[in-house]
């Protein structure tokens, strides 16, 4: 029982790391752009396609793998900024109707990536080379997969990364100043279209690799990656606190642990279920997420 | 007095059908301090934008030292040689003193030159200095204008606008900043500055214009017998002050 419950906790902070990679790139584009890009599950799984057929031709190595799947899911993803969001960046008064455009274009992109994967391709279910061959690591009776390791190892390497990059670097502060006081910045001089493009084409690239870390550890690909995607870090991304990159990690993690718990408390088919409800009934009482209420915690109670 | 360093010329500008700039006209004359006045929803914000190439001009021409800048992007326009200090500051509130000054320096690739004039800048503005690494949200709203003027003056630029850069100050403050304008003008850079304060615009100023209803009614130098009606045409009440 013990030894369960210590498994399932294990699992779903794998899981959830996965889920973690997966939000950062999400919330990257939500807290500088404030825009939802829900294409950004279909491009990662364009990405990985992109992947499976370098493999098929060439069998390559899981570095050459890793690279396509992040620069097929940053070339997607640069289609969806021009088509969806770049037309609706300029006019910064007329923000709320630019939101809704640019969220439902990303939609329409997201049916049209996942109606040309389903048509092009002769198969929907292709496999995957796994990243690591070998058995699952022991740590007494618990076992871990090394596939999910690395995971978590990249998402809090990125988390930290990012930080740097927006704390030590011209284009770091370019980034934050943006953020700020996007019209500041305009006069600042800071070419803010420019801006939203990179951090669109610096999320597409970390969702590529946390959508090749996922599909090496599944071994397979299929069109609902894109669907799962985006949902799996859009859910981690409101569980975490929108925005907030630390956030991400939290609400990924979270999600991950939910979703093994409730998998072995109530069966597989009530874990979305229940994932859903604790997302709803925590966006009822704290709709700032779980990063906001542990950096609060230590304060005195209001 | 030499020739115009910005010419605006005909500048027609409209949010949706409502047309907010009716063809200005207008010059500023390099070394000088140009004042615009007039009342409130006459243009004089929308002028500062357009010129400064956030909002776009429908029709007309904007030259910044002979050369076309309408229709350009704001960093382009900054890259040329001219700054705006925005209406209510707009300061970067969840950033640092000294990383706003750098961002105002972002089209400068002179790492040393840069370093050089926030130090320069700290050396003009000490409370500046005092608060260095606080975030500019945390600043009063005299620091805060002061750090707008600051961060806007790290693009080096040749023309530096204002806008109501007196707006929600106190009077001493207030005195401080034409103070700073004063001095800052006698350093070499020409200014083009939107006040409501006539009264302590015109003290300043070589030149004004009057704006009303999107089109310049009047242009003058101060001291000319005109400047009681102008006073009283831009509703100032800066007596009250």
């Amino acid at each position: 029982m013990v030894v369960d419950l210590a498994q399932n906790t294990l699992d779903g902070l794998m899981l959830g790391s996965a889920y973690a990679l997966l939000a950062l790139g999400f919330t990257l584009i939500f807290g500088v752009l404030r825009r939802a890009n829900l294409s950004y599950g279909p491009a990662i799984m364009l990405g990985a396609y992109a992947a499976t057929w370098v493999n098929l031709q060439f069998h390559s190595g899981a570095l050459v793998l890793a690279l396509v799947t992040i620069a097929g899911a940053t070339l997607a993803g640069a289609y969806v900024e021009r088509l969806c969001f770049a037309p609706h960046g300029r006019r910064s008064r007329s923000g709320e109707a630019a939101a809704v455009a640019s969220m439902v274009g990303s939609f329409a992109l997201w049916m049209q990536l996942e109606e040309l994967a389903t048509l092009w391709l002769p198969k929907h279910l292709y496999g995957f080379p796994p990243l690591y061959d070998g058995p699952p690591l022991a740590l007494g009776p618990l076992t871990l997969r090394v596939e999910y390791l690395a995971m978590l190892a990249c998402a809090v390497a990125v988390c930290f990364g990012l930080h740097r990059l927006l704390n030590r670097t011209r284009f770091g502060l370019a980034v934050r100043a943006v953020v700020d006081q996007a019209d500041a910045a305009r006069l600042a001089g800071i070419n803010v279209p420019r801006v939203f493009m990179l951090v669109f084409a610096l999320a597409s690239a970390l969702g590529g690799l946390a959508g090749y870390l996922i599909v090496a550890a599944h071994e397979q690909v299929t069109p609902m990656l894109g669907m799962w995607s985006t949902l799996k870090g859009m859910i981690a991304m409101m569980l975490g606190g929108l925005g907030s990159l630390p956030g991400a990690v939290v609400g990924g993690l979270a999600l991950g642990l939910i979703e093994a718990h409730s998998q072995w408390l109530f069966g597989p088919q009530y874990r979305d279920l229940i994932a859903f409800l604790i997302l709803f009934a925590l966006l009822a009482v704290r709709p700032s997420g779980l990063w906001a209420m542990l950096r609060r915690s230590p304060a005195p109670a209001p | 007095m030499s020739a115009p360093l910005l010419e605006i010329a005909d500048v027609v500008t409209a949010y949706g059908k409502i047309e907010a700039l009716r063809g200005v006209t207008l010059a500023v004359a390099q070394g000088s301090i140009t004042c615009l006045l007039g009342p409130n929803g006459a243009g004089k914000t929308t002028l500062m934008l357009t010129t400064s190439g956030i909002l776009r001009a429908r029709r007309g021409s904007i030259r910044l030292a002979g050369e076309e800048i309408a229709g350009r992007a704001p960093h382009d326009i900054v890259a040329r040689g001219m700054a705006l200090v925005p209406e209510n500051r707009l300061v970067f509130a969840h950033m640092s003193v000294t990383e706003n000054l750098a961002a105002g320096a972002y089209q400068r690739r002179d790492r040393a030159g840069i370093d050089e004039d926030i130090e320069r800048l700290y050396g003009r503005f000490p409370q500046l200095k005092a608060r260095s690494g606080q975030q500019g949200g945390t600043l009063s709203g005299g620091e805060q204008q002061m750090l707008a003027v600051a961060r806007a003056l790290m693009s080096r630029p040749k023309l530096l606008l204002m806008d109501e850069p007196s707006l929600g100050l106190a009077p001493l403050i207030v005195e401080e900043i034409f103070r700073i304008i004063a001095e800052l003008n006698r350093d070499g850079t020409t200014i083009f500055l939107v006040e409501q304060n006539a009264h302590m615009a015109l003290k300043v100023a070589h030149h004004f214009y009057l704006i009303e209803q999107g089109r310049v009614t009047f242009s003058g130098s101060p001291g000319a017998l005109a400047e009681d009606e102008v006073i009283r045409r831009a509703y100032l009440g800066s007596t009250k002050h």
